[in-house]
């Protein structure tokens, strides 16, 4: 497979599209979510572009770290989508008992993820993307299938995207704590797993995937 | 809010309140650095070392005969992810130019005279494993090597969240460790993982990995 290189900020392979569809539907979908606009606009070849759509312009002091920020939105971003699912599977009553008791905690996880990473990108002066507006199937949150599977879906998603970032962040605090997130995804994936069926180790190292592929897969819940 | 570390490592923080997360985060991944890895090498054999210690202790544990059904399932997923992890790090380290160091003569005691007594302690490994990974991750310079053991520590994630829900402990404390995993250092992981490495050398600190 050949892969195409996005050779952004000084050269340095910032995003890895494996075809040229990848590419376009992420400039598409980096629209949508608020996400990696300074990416969109070198892309489309307006040299001006960047610094006219970066959130981030003027107020940070390097090109890797406006690298970790952006990474940084994009975590955040599906995180929100996560905590958003959680709270209101939690209050639909879609799953009780023991079942229960190992949701309501990744509810909490996930928020938490949220203000951590929100507060992180702040603490670095950069602007924390909103909270998109999501959409999700109807009947989600009142079968209990249908959340598991869901939610599955979502955790193995959450953890191939970390993994997918661990070589394009630049400080090694925000891979630290990015890491200690990745491992309680990697746990959530393992008990839905487990609760629906499938399979808690679907191979003995994560895979990953690059954000083109993550926000594609994230794309039918955000309305 | 103040969260201690002790609370922070025994897991029992619920939720992360706003701004601790990450600050407590680079506090922690300080503390990580009290170790002393001089290379990519010395980080793998590290690693490599509690690998061969986790897959001898599931094949042991898995010939005992102590499962069945799912869970007997479960243990042999998790035995065959331990033997990948360390030919996997023996393969890197020699790429590397470096010497895989000999896997550590191991004595398990009285683990596998009980289902419950084999599944604790594969929770206690797991739960080391998963901060061994995250306390030495800092120490990797090579990015592809970093990618590797990040994805070897999801794994240990997995393994511990799955072992914890099998012994039916509380979900929060129990299948999972909070909001964020928790790096520990390489003095606190050998402290943990010292009674089960047998010989001579094993009460001598580093030496338990030359063997």
């Amino acid at each position: 497979m050949t892969r195409n290189q996005e050779h952004i900020f000084d050269g340095k392979p910032v995003l890895q599209f494996d075809n040229e569809f990848d590419r376009r539907n992420f400039l598409r979908t980096a629209l949508i979510v608020g996400v990696g606009a300074g990416f969109a606009g070198h892309a489309l070849g307006d040299p001006t572009s960047a610094s006219r759509s970066s959130a981030f312009a003027g107020s940070l002091a390097t090109k890797s770290l406006k690298g970790d920020l952006e990474i940084l939105n994009y975590a955040l971003t599906l995180e929100y989508l996560e905590a958003e699912f959680y709270k209101l599977g939690v209050k639909g009553g879609a799953v009780s008992g023991r079942e229960l008791e190992l949701v309501a905690p990744i509810a909490d996880h996930e928020a938490a993820h949220v203000t951590a990473i929100s507060t992180t990108i702040r603490d670095l002066g950069g602007k924390a993307v909103k909270k998109p507006k999501f959409k999700f199937p109807q009947g989600t949150f009142t079968n209990r299938d249908k959340f598991l599977t869901t939610a599955s879906t979502f955790e193995e998603l959450g953890v191939k995207a970390y993994h997918g970032q661990v070589t394009m962040i630049d400080s090694p605090d925000i891979l630290a704590a990015a890491a200690s997130i990745a491992g309680v995804e990697s746990r959530h994936a393992a008990i839905l797993a487990d609760l629906t069926g499938g399979n808690p180790f679907p191979a003995p190292i994560e895979a990953n995937l690059p954000m083109a592929a993550v926000l594609k897969a994230a794309k039918p819940f955000i309305a | 809010m103040q969260i201690k570390r002790k609370n922070f490592v025994r897991g029992d923080t619920t939720t992360v309140p706003s701004g601790v997360a990450i600050g407590a985060l680079n506090n922690r991944f300080g503390w990580a650095k009290q170790a002393d890895f001089d290379s990519d090498v010395d980080v793998l054999n590290y690693a490599l070392t509690l690998e061969y210690l986790e897959a001898e202790f599931y094949r042991q544990g898995n010939a005992a005969g102590l499962l069945s059904g799912k869970e007997a399932q479960y243990l042999a997923a998790v035995q065959k992810d331990e033997e990948s992890h360390v030919s996997t790090l023996m393969d890197t380290v020699q790429k590397i130019g470096g010497q895989p160091v000999a896997a550590p003569a191991v004595d398990f005691g009285d683990a596998f005279s009980s289902r419950d007594k084999y599944l604790t302690l594969s929770h206690t490994f797991e739960n080391v494993g998963v901060q061994a990974y995250l306390g030495a991750a800092g120490f990797i310079s090579d990015k592809a090597i970093l990618q590797a053991a990040a994805g070897i520590f999801g794994v240990e994630a997995r393994h511990a969240a799955i072992v914890g829900n099998l012994l039916g402990l509380k979900a929060e404390g129990g299948v999972y460790m909070g909001a964020t995993e928790t790096p520990l250092s390489e003095d606190e992981v050998l402290a943990a993982v010292q009674p089960f490495l047998a010989g001579p050398e094993a009460a001598g600190g580093d030496a338990a990995v030359t063997l």
